[in-house]
C-alpha cells in the first residue's frame, strides 16, 4: 500500500515512518505491560521504569511529527499516501497518550497512595490484560496493513467498555463496604479508567488503519 | 464490520517490533514488516482496466459539450469515445501521461486539428448548444469565441500595442481608434500587463520577457471578447514567479470565462482548477472536483497516476 512508486526513495521515505510508528507502537505497549504489572504487584521499581521511559516515548512521537511535515512538504503527496501519512501521524498521536495513560498508573505507585485489595487488583489485571491485547492486536494489524484486524479491535473495544464499567460497579460497593478507604477507591478508580481509555487509543489507532486499509475516511469517535 | 473471532495466521514469523514486554527479545532482532499484500508493485498497470468514464462528465449550462468524440490520425485511434463537457465560468484541467490524448482533446474544442493533415474528428462537439462542424461554421469565428494559449508564448512580430489590437481589428471589434485604445488598455490590464507596458506600447512585443510574452498573448486572446479560453501547458516554458503570476490571472480570469487548461504539472491542476479530468492512451478515465481527485480518486488508474506508481 505505501509502495510501488517510480520513485524508490518515496518507498522508502513512508517505509521508514510505517516502521518508526512501529517502533513507538512497540515502546508503548512495554510501557503499558511493565505499569499494569507494577499496580497490580505494587512494583515501585517497575513504575519508575515506565515514568523514566515517557519521554522516550514522547521524543519517539515527536520524531513521527517532524518525518511527517518533512514529507509533505517535499514531496506533495496526493490521495492514499497523503491519507496514510495523516493516518500514521493519528496513529503515532493514539500511542503517545495511551504512554500517558500507562504513566498515570505508574505515578499511582509511585506515589503511594495505598495499594488496592485483592478484588480491585484482579479487576486491574483483567482490564491490563485486556488492553494490552488490543494494543497489540491493533499494532498486529498496523504491521500487516489489515483492516479485517483492525476491525476486530473496534468490536473488542467494546468488551472492554463493560468490563470496566462493572470493574467500576464492583469497586464502588467495595467503597459503601469500606468508606474509610475512599483515597485508596479514588485512586483505584482513575487506575481502571487509565486502562478503559488505552483501549480506547488502541481503537482510534483501529479507526486510522481501517482508513488506511479500506480508503473510507472514518471519523474519531468521542471517548466513552 | 467484520465480526469474526477467529485468529488470522500471519503469513510468515511474528514480528520483532511486537514482541511482548518480558518476553526475550534478542537485541538486534530485525523489524520484520510484511511485504504488501497486493504483490510486486513493479506493474500496478497490470489487469487494470480503463472501462466507462468514472465521475459526472456533465455540468449544469456547459459551455461545451461533447458527446463520443473520436480523433484519429490516419490509422491511429488517438482520442477514443470521450464525453466532456467544459462548465461557464471554471477552470478544467486535463491531466495524464504523455501521449494519452489531452492537448489532441483541447484542440479538437476550436478545430486546430483541422489544420493537420490526415486528422479525422467525429462525434459532437457543442459550443454554446451550436455544432461547432456545421458546414456553415466560420471557424475564424469559432477561433475568436474559443481563444488558445500555447505552451510556447508567440507574440507577433508587431508592437505591444499591435499584438493586441490585431484581433479586434481582425473582426471589427472596435469603432474608433479611442474604442481600440480602451480596449487594449483593458485587455492588458486584466492579463496584469498594463503597469509593465503602458509607457512602451509601441516596442516589440517579442522583447518582452518569458512571463510577460505569455501575458501578451493572454491579452491578445481575451481582447477579442472570448467565451473560452483554452490553455495548454501555459507555464511549463517560464520560470516559479512567471508561472505563479499566470496562475493567479488564471483564477482571476475564471471569474468571467470558462478556462480548459492541460498541464503536466498535476501540482498545477490541483491549484487552478475547479475539475479535473484524466486521460490514458486517448480516453478519459475520470472526472470530478478537482479536491476529489487528488484526496480520493475513484479509479485505480488515476490514483496510481497522480500518486506517481506510474508514469
Amino acid at each position: 500500500m505505501l509502495e510501488g512508486h517510480i520513485s524508490k526513495s518515496f518507498d522508502g521515505e513512508l517505509a521508514g515512518l510505517h516502521i518508526r510508528v512501529l517502533e513507538m507502537g512497540g515502546l508503548a505497549l512495554d510501557q503499558v505491560r511493565a505499569a499494569s504489572r507494577a499496580y497490580s504487584e505494587w512494583d515501585v521499581h517497575n513504575a519508575q521504569l515506565v515514568v523514566d521511559r515517557e519521554h522516550t516515548l514522547t521524543g519517539l512521537g515527536t520524531r513521527i511529527y517532524d518525518d511527517q511535515l518533512t514529507l509533505i512538504a517535499l514531496r506533495n503527496p496526493v490521495a492514499s499516501d497523503l491519507r496514510a501519512i495523516i493516518a500514521l501521524a493519528k496513529i503515532a498521536a493514539e500511542l503517545d497518550r495511551a504512554g500517558a495513560e500507562a504513566c498515570k498508573i505508574a505515578r499511582t505507585v509511585l506515589q503511594q497512595s495505598g495499594r488496592p485489595g485483592r478484588g480491585t487488583s484482579s479487576d486491574a489485571r483483567h482490564l491490563a490484560n485486556l488492553a494490552t491485547a488490543l494494543l497489540r492486536l491493533s499494532l498486529e494489524a498496523l504491521d500487516q496493513m489489515d483492516g479485517e484486524l483492525a476491525a476486530q479491535v473496534i468490536d473488542r473495544d467494546q468488551d472492554l467498555d463493560a468490563e470496566y464499567a462493572a470493574g467500576l460497579r464492583r469497586l464502588l460497593t467495595r467503597a459503601l463496604e469500606n468508606p474509610l478507604r475512599l483515597d485508596v477507591t479514588v485512586e483505584a478508580a482513575f487506575a481502571l479508567k487509565a486502562l478503559e481509555r488505552i483501549g480506547d487509543h488502541a481503537r482510534n489507532a483501529a479507526l486510522q488503519i481501517v482508513t488506511m486499509a479500506d480508503q473510507v475516511t472514518v471519523r474519531r469517535q468521542p471517548a466513552s | 464490520m467484520n465480526e469474526s473471532t477467529s485468529t488470522v495466521t500471519a503469513p510468515g514469523p511474528a514480528p520483532a517490533v511486537i514482541a511482548a514486554a518480558g518476553e526475550e527479545r534478542p537485541p538486534d532482532a530485525p523489524l520484520n514488516l510484511r511485504p504488501a499484500a497486493r504483490g510486486p508493485a513493479a506493474n500496478r498497470l497490470d489487469g487494470a482496466v480503463i472501462g466507462p468514464t468514472v465521475g459526472t462528465v456533465t455540468v449544469v449550462d456547459p459551455v461545451f459539450s461533447c458527446r463520443d468524440v473520436n480523433v484519429h490520425y490516419g490509422a491511429k485511434h488517438a482520442i477514443r469515445g470521450v464525453s466532456l463537457d467544459v462548465g461557464k465560468r471554471q477552470v478544467l484541467a486535463m491531466i495524464g501521461p504523455s501521449g494519452c490524448g489531452k492537448s489532441t482533446f483541447l484542440r479538437c474544442l476550436n478545430r486546430m486539428n483541422d489544420t493537420i493533415s490526415g486528422a479525422r474528428v467525429t462525434g459532437q462537439i457543442l459550443l454554446d448548444g451550436e455544432d461547432i462542424h456545421d458546414p456553415g461554421r466560420d471557424v475564424v469565428q469559432l477561433r475568436a469565441r474559443v481563444g488558445m494559449v500555447f505552451q510556447k508564448p508567440n507574440p507577433f512580430p508587431k508592437s505591444i500595442y499591435d499584438n493586441v489590437a490585431f484581433g479586434p481589428r481582425l473582426h471589427g471589434l472596435a469603432r474608433s481608434r479611442a474604442d481600440l485604445d480602451e480596449l487594449v488598455c483593458t485587455s492588458l490590464q486584466r492579463a496584469g500587463l498594463w503597469d509593465e507596458v503602458k509607457d512602451r506600447l509601441t516596442q516589440s512585443g517579442t522583447g518582452l520577457s518569458g512571463g510577460q510574452q505569455q501575458r501578451l498573448c493572454i491579452a491578445r486572446t481575451i481582447a477579442v471578447k472570448p467565451h473560452v479560453i483554452l490553455m495548454d501547458e501555459p507555464c511549463s516554458a517560464l520560470d516559479p514567479i512567471a508561472t505563479a503570476r499566470i496562475e493567479d490571472l488564471i483564477d482571476e480570469l475564471r471569474e468571467s470565462f470558462a478556462i480548459a487548461i492541460v498541464t503536466h504539472s498535476m501540482q498545477q491542476a490541483a491549484r487552478v482548477s475547479q475539475r479535473t479530468a484524466y486521460f490514458h492512451l486517448g480516453s478519459l478515465v475520470e472526472v470530478g472536483e478537482t479536491d476529489r481527485i487528488f484526496t480520493n480518486p475513484r479509479h485505480r488508474l488515476t490514483e496510481d497516476y497522480i500518486t506517481g506508481r506510474f508514469g
